[in-house]
């Protein structure tokens, strides 16, 4: 049942936010202005990577300590969903940012942070693809992956904070504090946040079930 | 942890032994330099001298990093386990080659103020900066070898590893060392040499702790 019912929150939550994102009121805010209504379906896909790699993380951890094979799928599969909240993340990024700064990509901490996450992530599985037997690999990918998500919170975490960036809220840019502030937002960029990794948990399992069925 | 100095001899051994692979690297560094000065770079601006400099040290830190495990591979695995423990062997490893590449980029700085001229008003900062990121560099280079070579290693395989985790301290050392080529004091960069420190420190500990996982069949 529980199984059910995070599956249903999880359509519950994104539906409202797509919808009641678009129908709400939001600040209006000089160059932003109504593309502000982005910080529901691109700020939430970062959201959702970093849950879904934390997740892959933290099954990394687990396989090292008990050798559960089962682990190690778990891990991989919620990597890969990772990876496609990375995509979905740069490329509603990358819309917002024509129309917003007048280009497709730009030299800002934030976007290379996100670039170098797609590139590392990349590389594990080109790593897990070299290895044949089980066991090895998935050690092996399981030290790559412990580091690989220290050194992304470092890029996208710690390093973006010491550079100015372009985005809302960072350096001289129009204050997202004042809109942090907005409850009008809160109330559907929060629900969005948690529908969205619910959703990806779900997208998780099944092809976690589909490897282990698989085998 | 008394085999650490021991086995830091006989890397240090193997290596010279191996003059061919010395020599190379040497060859590679003067010869990039002065390709680098063919193609202009004694006119280069701060920021260009800072990024050619790190695009030498790189390539040059990559080539010997591919050499690093070459030893432990096939039978003398078994024998270098029976040697050392995976905790004496990291640590070992680390500072072998952390100071191999401070050796390195240490000549390369050499060769570029002899071929480019002095581009840096503050040495000190310049060096510590240098210094603190071929530490954090070499240790990444390290343990992304060390993967590679555990997984039936090739080459490229541990480039693709290590260049995008290795971004994060190239981005606060090139901050660093700019700061420091237009004369910045160590007041300055005191928060990004910290933060360098700290990464280095983070980097360190996570490969001294996932080595042992590795040196294992």
């Amino acid at each position: 049942m529980t199984g059910r019912f995070y599956k249903a929150l999880g359509v519950v939550l994104v539906l409202y936010s797509l919808i009641y994102g678009l129908l709400t009121t939001v600040p209006d805010l000089p160059i932003i202005e109504q593309s502000i209504r982005n910080l529901f379906y691109h700020v939430s896909m970062w959201f959702a990577m970093v849950a879904m790699m934390a997740g892959s993380f933290g099954n990394a951890i687990g396989f090292l300590r008990g050798d559960n094979l089962l682990k190690d799928t778990r891990s991989v599969s919620l990597a890969e969903t990772g990876m496609l909240f990375a995509f979905l993340g740069l490329f509603t990024g990358m819309m917002w940012a024509k129309f917003t700064w007048g280009a497709w990509w730009t030299n800002d901490p934030k976007l290379n942070g996100s670039a170098i996450t797609i590139l590392i992530y990349l590389a594990y599985f080109v790593l897990r693809n070299g290895i044949e037997e089980p066991r090895k690999k998935a050690r092996i990918s399981a030290v790559y992956n412990i580091f690989a998500f220290v050194m992304m919170i470092v890029f996208i975490g710690i390093l973006p904070r010491m550079t100015d960036s372009l985005h809302p809220g960072n350096g001289g840019n129009p204050g997202f504090n004042s809109y942090d502030l907005d409850n009008r937002l809160r109330l559907v960029f929060y629900p969005a946040v948690i529908g969205w990794i619910l959703i990806g948990t779900w997208i998780a399992a099944l092809r976690y079930r589909i490897k282990n069925l698989s085998k | 942890m008394s085999k650490i100095g021991p086995l830091i001899q006989r890397y240090a051994k193997q290596e010279l032994r191996n003059s061919n692979a010395i020599f190379s690297l040497g060859l590679y560094l003067i010869g990039i330099t002065y390709l680098i000065y063919l193609l202009g770079g004694q006119n280069a601006a701060d920021s260009t001298w800072n990024t050619l400099l790190w695009i030498v040290i790189f390539f040059g830190a990559i080539n010997q990093a591919s050499r690093s495990f070459e030893f432990e591979s096939g039978n003398y695995f078994f024998y270098y386990q029976t040697v050392a423990g995976p905790k004496e062997t990291i640590i070992a490893k680390l500072i072998y080659n952390s100071l191999y590449m401070l050796l390195l980029s240490g000549i390369a700085w050499a060769l570029f103020t002899l071929f480019y001229g002095n581009a840096v008003y503050n040495p000190l900062v310049f060096a510590a900066g240098l210094a603190l990121g071929c530490v954090g560099f070499s240790a990444i280079l390290t343990l992304a070898n060390g993967i590679a070579e555990r997984s039936g290693g090739n080459a490229t395989l541990s480039s693709i590893l290590a260049i995008p985790l290795t971004i994060p301290v190239l981005k606060i050392v090139s901050a660093i060392n700019i700061q420091a080529m237009v004369g910045a004091s160590l007041d300055e960069v005191y928060e990004m040499i910290g933060s360098l420190f700290a990464l280095d420190l983070a980097i360190g500990l996570l490969a001294y702790l996932l080595f042992p996982y590795l040196w294992q069949d």
